[in-house]
């Protein structure tokens, strides 16, 4: 009986279902007058989405931001896109993605502890696991056999996004000569997790800033073009490169 | 007995609805598979790679580009709750314009993807909206996820916005006419955008 009533229900839900979709499809087809209305909703949900997804985060440090932006653009196009393209001549792009997965491995212990710090276990497992194959078969992290061999995509979370998991909002925006655009929030974020980067711990100097300088240029080889078609195609790159930003921590955080 | 006698009525008449329905329309992400893999093969095919063929190159994209992309829905919603500040012919302007400026960037993202390989992942429909998720792999193995947001109109899928790496396009040209416009009037975009757009011609001919 039970069943009955249950098969019944389903039946009925899914006729109602199958039978608005068509009746939308039809207005949606329609013209004259319910054009005119259907424009009016899609005016008023875009309005409502203007207000409503868009997260403005405040600016108070707007012209000393745009100073540093200016910088970071000149850094870039001076020094580091040009060191990038020899250094891209000398590497060939596997090797360079070697490189590019050694440094990823190494800053595993930093996904893992947020990932414990958020409660999201399997998170942490994951990356644990990841680190532990990759540092041994992937050869001291240099292949992703975790990833291409055992399907284990990788759970990316920082501090930053801790703090935003505990509720904490992004705080107001910052530019930061050399290291680029953070908000006040990660910042911090930043600093906590500078502590779990083995490469921290240097005792040399130069040799940490030689290793963060060949991290910074090998990443740079792998992705010459990118900020260049994001100028490209913005009316206010300062503006495109802070929203995107924004965008992309919120879908991090609420992940 | 009554209840299963219900129940079969109701049973055939899903049948009979049910192909009706999915006649009306191609799925959304068939209609975004039609118009990727239309643009990789005139961007791949090697009679129109010269120099000559080059406009025939950039007006046959077009056409495919405008076929499928709702420069309309997208302008109005990169503008947000200031469109109610332009006039008509003013609308009419910022749609031609960011239109303009949208197919360009549009295609010269794609430009660069011609070696890639687009899979086409997984699509969502939600009443009239729709989501449909896409990967580029590039050859070196890095992926980069698109994600096309459509909407239904006159029985055809239509792009109204693309997240590229999770960033929407939309969202972020709004963040960016709000700047201008929370100071300025419509006009002061319009100026912006036209000489965006007519630099890069210039670019192009250099």
């Amino acid at each position: 009986m039970v069943q009955r009533k249950r098969a019944v229900t389903l039946a009925v839900l899914l006729l109602l279902q199958l039978l608005l979709y068509p009746m939308a499809d039809v207005s949606a087809g329609d013209t004259g007058k319910s054009e005119s209305l259907k424009t009016d909703t899609a005016e008023q949900q875009a309005l409502e989405e203007t207000d409503q997804d868009d997260l403005v985060v405040p600016d108070p440090l707007e012209p000393f931001n745009r100073l540093a932006f200016e910088f970071n653009d000149r850094l870039y196009f001076w020094i580091l896109k040009p060191v990038a393209r020899l250094y891209s001549y000398v590497m060939p792009e596997d090797l360079r993605m070697l490189v590019d997965n050694f440094f990823r491995n190494s800053t595993a212990p930093v996904r893992i502890v947020n990932n414990i710090l958020q409660g999201k276990l399997e998170g942490a497992g994951v990356e644990l696991a990841r680190f532990g194959i990759n540092s041994t078969i992937g050869l001291a992290g240099l292949a992703d056999p975790a990833k291409k061999d055992f399907h284990l995509e990788e759970k990316d979370e920082d501090f930053g996004q801790t703090l935003g998991y505990f509720g904490i909002g992004h705080g107001f925006y910052i530019v930061w000569p050399v290291i680029g655009p953070l908000t006040f929030r990660d910042s911090i974020g930043r600093i906590a997790d500078a502590f779990l980067d083995p490469f921290f711990y240097l005792e040399d100097d130069w040799l940490r800033i030689s290793v963060w300088g060949a991290d910074e240029i090998n990443s740079a080889s792998l992705h010459i073009g990118d900020y260049e078609s994001i100028k490209k195609s913005a009316l206010d790159p300062y503006i495109s490169i802070q929203d995107a930003y924004i965008q992309t921590r919120e879908r991090e955080v609420n992940r | 007995m009554k209840i299963k006698g219900i129940c079969l009525i109701l049973v055939t008449m899903l049948f009979i609805i049910k192909p009706v329905c999915s006649f009306a329309e191609d799925s959304p992400l068939l209609s975004i598979k039609e118009t990727v893999d239309g643009v990789l093969d005139i961007l791949r095919d090697p009679g129109l790679k010269s120099v000559e063929k080059r406009e025939t190159r950039r007006e046959k994209l077009r056409s495919l580009v405008y076929a499928r992309f709702d420069f309309e829905e997208m302008s109005r919603r990169a503008v947000g709750r200031y469109w109610r500040k332009f006039s008509s012919e003013e609308k009419g302007e910022f749609i031609h314009l960011f239109g303009k400026m949208l197919e360009r960037s549009y295609i010269d993202k794609i430009e660069s993807y011609t070696d890639e390989r687009v899979e086409y992942l997984s699509e969502k429909i939600d009443g009239q909206y729709s989501v449909v998720k896409t990967m580029i792999v590039k050859r070196n193995g890095l992926e980069i996820p698109i994600q096309y947001k459509l909407i239904l109109k006159n029985g055809e899928w239509r792009v109204y916005d693309v997240l590229i790496e999770g960033v929407s396009l939309v969202s972020n040209y709004r963040s960016q006419f709000r700047s201008i416009l929370r100071r300025n009037p419509p006009e002061h975009l319009l100026r912006k955008l036209r000489e965006k757009t007519a630099k890069k011609v210039d670019a192009v001919k250099r």
